[in-house]
């Protein structure tokens, strides 16, 4: 008799509230508060409702003076209300990166790289003194409900940088929450009692679809604060005038497709065998009628094609990249043969994009293009199966198998990938020694990890593009550095919550029990060991690069940004 | 062109303009009274530098430069030096259980250097194309939870086929005992564990039918040994001969400074 299967409640929505203590009384009260007073209930959807969005999707937090509500670089999922008190955004100089709990890297000297001959410690993960008492300029602070981290001085800050007071009623972090990229400021408290509503971003979206005000608001800033400097960098829009490019500005729409927290959702079916590309969002589907181009401003997307029953990956692309250009500029020249979409566009994990109307497209940006700069005509309708596309040519660099397995696993999120050739790894471990003996004899990767074919990425600190280990670590010890952008986690502010290791979708960060420079174990008040997240730095403090790579005798081991695949494809044929 | 032709193409080039050189100096510079210094002389260099290659390893926390470009230098100088050393010899064979015993060491040095790299570029590939791909230290963990489920499908309290388990006692305890076939891996030969994967299909054919995923799931645990088995005899292969290289180099050194000793000692300098 076959097994029965195992029955579930279907998960919903709001099965777990952004935070279970929420009150119908603090329901009623942000009901009264602008903004949610001045919102229309009636506009919300049955299924969303105002009061639940409120009740399930926020939450009230306390804050004392000098405590840090965000922090420049962070990677954050929600925006803050803020309902009474204070808040300084720090505008210019930048805090230092001391003062914002992280490590202050920089290359070792002659005499420190060199001690490392005769420094290494015996017993593994020591963190001496010099590193744990690492003077911060911050401080933790521990409530019931988190660790906070305060600002010691805040007269000098106050002092030495300039700063904008925020009141009671203003918004920020929306951006960055919704678009999945970095805080742009650093945010403390300035009085000595805050409260604030921190709002975690599905609810923010939902709040947006159902309210004009806020969505017109956020479109506004957005507009105002990021879209007119993002246009102006992209390549397609060089040619245009700052009139033109205004114009431009105005008619883009912004989009979000796929999940938030993807890394979760991917472990989890990554772990059921059951990510496909059938069941990722569509953004734009293969015969669709092209109605703009896609600008992808953060996240990736699967550029794939029908096949047979299903669906095969052409290529992916990133932040940066443009899908659909070929197919407008073709219908731009040829009236009479125009072509809908050839490909389909589906979002990876979460995708926020920027959408440029055909219309401005054919009136504003094609014009302004001299012709070498245009892509080709698109030869054929996509029905023709005999027909071999150029997206496919990327297919081909690689191979099916190779870009399949690298789109699967999400691997072009890296952009310093760890990607060992097995045809020439003679499996010596000695990119693993040199981790070791660069990091105080603890190595920080596995030379191990999933293979397709020749390829094997291992469990080594990708350095992401999107790095979700990021999001909610509560000290800031885990940040980009502020030069080379790797990944690093500073050991002194370090809590050792587990919050980076349960997020990175890669198991590449590992949580090790810290020990003194005698060998024995930390321990807090409870004589519990103190653990700390560790994971490759890239070598951040060393002169050369990863050491692991140099140390390679066969040139089987490189650190390669993923979402090229042109010089994968090169290092493969090397 | 792809790398291992190019290496290859440049190493046999390498080679091949080293002898001519050499060759050459030695029919031009043979009959100078010091010529036995001079390429004395030029063969320490080019052994310490060869020599110099394993601190680079030690150190990898300096930008002493990619550990792969010393490799292939290591590897042409090496070729070099081993021609070097038969015209220090004069392509004679040398006399005295010292100079004896200096030569087999430079011998097996370079000899052992030469079948790592051959066993360098030649069997990666292998471990590749077997698949499977499972780290060294953790064979013997993941041989002996094959071994134990094995057991489990033959002599566990659930095994109730007498043929299976006197099958077992035959012909698999002592395959998965251990690790086996360590040559026959080496050249590629399968013949060990096809046969043990034919007698277990003779065994399901006349089996009866609750027996049949047994053995299945035994042939399975089989050909999983047998992909460890293999891993590790080319992975110890890869990783042996250094065993014989890098000590028998300090050897060498060592025979080679007091060679010098010997010879500045007591010939008044070299001839």
């Amino acid at each position: 008799m076959p097994d029965a299967p195992t029955i579930l409640e279907r998960p919903q929505r709001w099965d777990v509230a952004f935070d279970t203590n929420m009150t119908d009384e603090d329901v009623n009260r942000l009901l009264f508060t602008a903004p949610f007073s001045q919102m229309d209930v009636e506009k919300f959807p049955k299924r969303t409702p105002l009061r639940e969005i409120i009740r399930n999707d926020m939450r009230i937090l306390k804050f004392r003076k000098g405590e840090i509500i965000m922090r420049q670089g962070d990677y954050g999922t929600s925006a803050f209300l803020i309902l009474q008190g204070a808040a300084r955004v720090v505008l210019k100089p930048d805090l230092s990166p001391s003062l914002l709990g992280r490590q202050a890297t920089g290359k070792k000297g002659v005499f420190r790289t060199l001690a490392q001959l005769w420094n290494r410690s015996r017993a593994p993960e020591v963190l001496p003194r010099s590193i744990l008492g690492q003077s911060s300029g911050v401080s933790a602070r521990q409530d019931e409900n988190a660790t906070r981290v305060f600002l010691q001085d805040v007269p000098r800050i106050l002092d030495q940088h300039r700063t904008a007071e925020m009141t009671a009623g203003e918004f920020f972090g929306e951006i960055a929450a919704l678009s999945r990229m970095a805080r742009t400021s650093t945010i403390f408290v300035d009085s000595d009692d805050a409260e604030l509503l921190e709002i975690r971003w599905q609810g923010l979206r939902d709040l947006m679809k159902s309210d004009d005000a806020l969505r017109t608001h956020i479109n506004k800033i957005y507009r105002e604060r990021a879209l007119a400097s993002y246009l102006r960098a992209t390549p397609l829009f060089k040619n245009l005038s700052k009139e033109q490019l205004d114009r431009v500005a105005e008619a883009v729409e912004f989009a979000t497709f796929g999940d938030y927290d993807w890394s979760g959702e991917y472990k989890r079916l990554a772990q059921s065998g059951s990510v496909r590309p059938e069941k990722e969002p569509v953004i734009v589907g293969q015969g669709d009628y092209p109605n703009g181009i896609v600008l992808l401003r953060a996240g990736f997307a699967r550029v794939s094609q029908k096949f047979g029953g299903g669906e095969r990956t052409l290529n992916y692309i990133g932040a940066g990249q443009i899908f659909g250009l070929n197919e407008i500029a073709h219908n731009w020249r040829n009236e009479d043969a125009t072509v809908n979409m050839q490909f389909s566009l589906r979002a990876i994990g979460y995708t926020h994009l920027l959408i440029v109307p055909t219309r401005v497209m054919e009136e504003i940006v094609l014009p302004s293009l001299p012709k070498s700069e245009l892509p080709p005509p698109v030869e054929k309708a996509a029905d023709d199966l005999d027909f071999s596309p150029p997206e496919t040519a990327t297919r081909e660099k690689v191979g099916a198998e190779i870009l399949e397995f690298l789109t699967e696993n999400r691997f072009f999120n890296g952009t310093a990938t760890m990607v060992i050739d097995l045809d020439r790894c003679t499996r010596c471990d000695d990119c693993v020694r040199a981790c070791a003996s660069t990091h105080d004899n603890n190595p920080r990767f596995l030379r191990h990890g999933p293979t397709a074919g020749r390829l094997m990425i291992a469990n080594a600190c990708m350095h992401c593009a999107d790095p979700v280990c990021m999001i909610g670590c509560p000290t800031g010890a885990i940040h980009r550095e502020s030069f080379a952008g790797q990944v690093v986690i500073n050991p002194a502010t370090c809590i050792g919550c587990k919050s980076c290791f349960t997020n990175c979708p890669y198991d590449a960060i590992r949580m090790v029990e810290a020990r003194d420079e005698r060998g024995e174990f930390l321990v807090d008040q409870e004589m519990k060991p103190i653990a700390k997240a560790t994971k490759c730095d890239l070598c951040v403090e060393n002169h050369g690069g990863p050491s692991c790579e140099r140390a390679c005798p066969h040139g089987a081991l490189t650190r390669m940004n993923l979402n090229n695949l042109d010089a994968l494809s090169k290092w493969l044929k090397l | 062109m792809t790398r291992f032709r190019r290496q290859l193409y440049l190493g046999l080039f390498a080679l091949l303009a080293a002898t001519a050189g050499a060759l050459w100096l030695n029919a031009k510079y043979s009959t100078l009274a010091n010529y036995a210094f001079l390429t004395g002389w030029a063969l320490l260099a080019g052994m310490f530098i060869l020599t110099i290659y394993n601190v680079r390893k030690k150190l990898p926390f300096l930008p002493l430069g990619k550990s792969e470009t010393w490799l292939q230098i290591h590897i042409y100088l090496g070729f070099f030096t081993t021609l070097l050393f038969l015209i220090h010899l004069k392509f004679r064979l040398p006399h005295g259980w010292f100079e004896i015993t200096l030569a087999w060491l430079f011998v097996l040095v370079s000899g052992s250097g030469m079948v790592g790299l051959f066993f360098s570029r030649v069997l990666p590939r292998r471990l590749a194309t077997r698949g499977g791909e499972v780290i060294f230290e953790k064979i013997p963990a993941v041989r002996h939870a094959a071994k134990t489920a094995a057991e489990e499908l033959a002599l566990g309290k659930d095994a109730k086929s007498p043929v299976i388990a006197e099958f077992y006692a035959k012909r698999l305890a002592g395959f998965f005992s251990g690790p086996k076939h360590f040559w026959l891996h080496l050249a590629e030969s399968r013949r060990a564990a096809s046969a043990l994967i034919a007698e277990l299909e003779d065994l399901r054919r006349f089996a009866a039918e609750a027996d049949r995923e047994k053995i299945e799931k035994l042939a399975g645990l089989v050909r999983q040994k047998d992909g460890l088995d293999y891993h590790r005899a080319l992975q110890l292969a890869l990783k042996l001969w250094l065993f014989v290289h890098i000590p028998l180099t300090y050897g060498l050194m060592i025979f080679t400074l007091l060679h010098i000793v010997l010879v500045f000692g007591f010939s008044g300098g070299a001839r």
